[in-house]
């Protein structure tokens, strides 16, 4: 009996950590036979490691990239870029952030465009006050992006990429902030 | 006649060669090919001795097997530099979507923040 119970509960934690370390929803993958343009990037912790040995120490992007990239578990993108509007429906949206919907997981943007139609979403995943992974979900008109980042990432590593890759600056004592408030 | 026909009538007048020229040359002919001879079949008695042939064909395998390994090692650090490069292309396009979209969210923020502070202020 008590080894069925042990049995149950690693079960239960293998469920958990798998849906923690999430990556892209099935439903989503579809959209590739409808887009013009497709990104699919999936690099998990060995891939990450592997290609990282490929960036050069001499190109200050991708030593930047190293570094950032150093202690991450996974990247994983979907990239979908339509002829048209309404190629993706807003329940396809509604499955990306769903995933997200967990005690770890804190929204830190969230807009929602009337104008223009662009909605984008930024999560992050907190273990200890750190952060360790960080999800974007970008709903414009005639593209769907979701970008998962899992592993350790400092919000410094992440301000440091500004510039290099364009990436805005952010303040890390407002997303600290900003997720603490959230989660209470 | 010029004093330069005398000379060239001289020079080119026919000579006999001298007594037992002939048989020089011809005993020269056949010592050479005596020696060429001699060389060929010590090379092929350097060949006749089984230790030494199996010694060379040992080593023309060895030197087979090792251009071959060499060459199949070349070939694969190439494909896994070819591999590399392209997961290391990967992951520069994931980080540029990312940080696209980290942006497009930070400017949308600010968009709305200042819309707000244009309404405060109007009012």
């Amino acid at each position: 009996m008590r080894r069925i119970a042990w049995f149950l509960i690693l079960l239960c934690a293998s469920v958990v950590a798998r849906t923690q370390d999430l990556k892209i929803p099935p439903n989503i993958e579809k959209l590739s036979a409808k887009a013009k343009e497709t990104v699919e990037v999936t690099m998990d912790a060995p891939m990450l490691r592997w290609a990282s040995k490929f960036l050069s120490a001499d190109d200050p992007e991708e030593q930047k990239a190293a570094k950032l990239v150093a202690n991450l578990k996974g990247i994983y993108v979907r990239s979908y870029e339509f002829d048209d509007e309404g190629a993706y429906s807003s329940e396809d949206v509604e499955t990306l952030r769903s995933q997200v919907r967990g005690p770890n997981w804190t929204r830190v943007v969230g807009v929602r465009s009337q104008r223009d139609g662009e909605n984008v979403d930024v999560f992050f995943r907190l273990e200890n006050d750190k952060m360790a992974g960080i999800i974007v979900i970008a709903a414009e008109r005639k593209e769907l992006t979701f970008v998962n980042i899992v592993g350790p990432l400092e919000v410094d590593q992440l301000a440091d990429l500004s510039g290099e890759f364009g990436i805005p600056k952010l303040n890390a004592r407002e997303v600290s902030k900003a997720s603490k408030g959230e989660r209470k | 006649m010029s004093r330069l026909d005398d000379e060239l009538k001289r020079a080119l007048r026919r000579a006999e060669a001298p007594p037992g020229f002939a048989d020089h040359v011809l005993a020269r002919v056949v010592r050479e090919n005596r020696t060429r001879q001699a060389a060929i079949s010590g090379w092929r008695q350097f060949f006749t001795r089984p230790i030494l042939r199996l010694a060379t064909a040992a080593a023309l395998s060895t030197a087979l097997v090792a251009g071959g390994a060499y060459y199949r090692h070349a070939q694969m650090e190439k494909a896994q530099r070819a591999e590399g490069e392209a997961a290391k292309q990967q992951l520069m396009l994931a980080l540029r979507i990312a940080s696209t979209k980290l942006h497009l969210a930070r400017s949308k923020v600010n968009d709305v923040s200042d819309g707000n502070q244009n309404r405060h202020e109007k009012e």
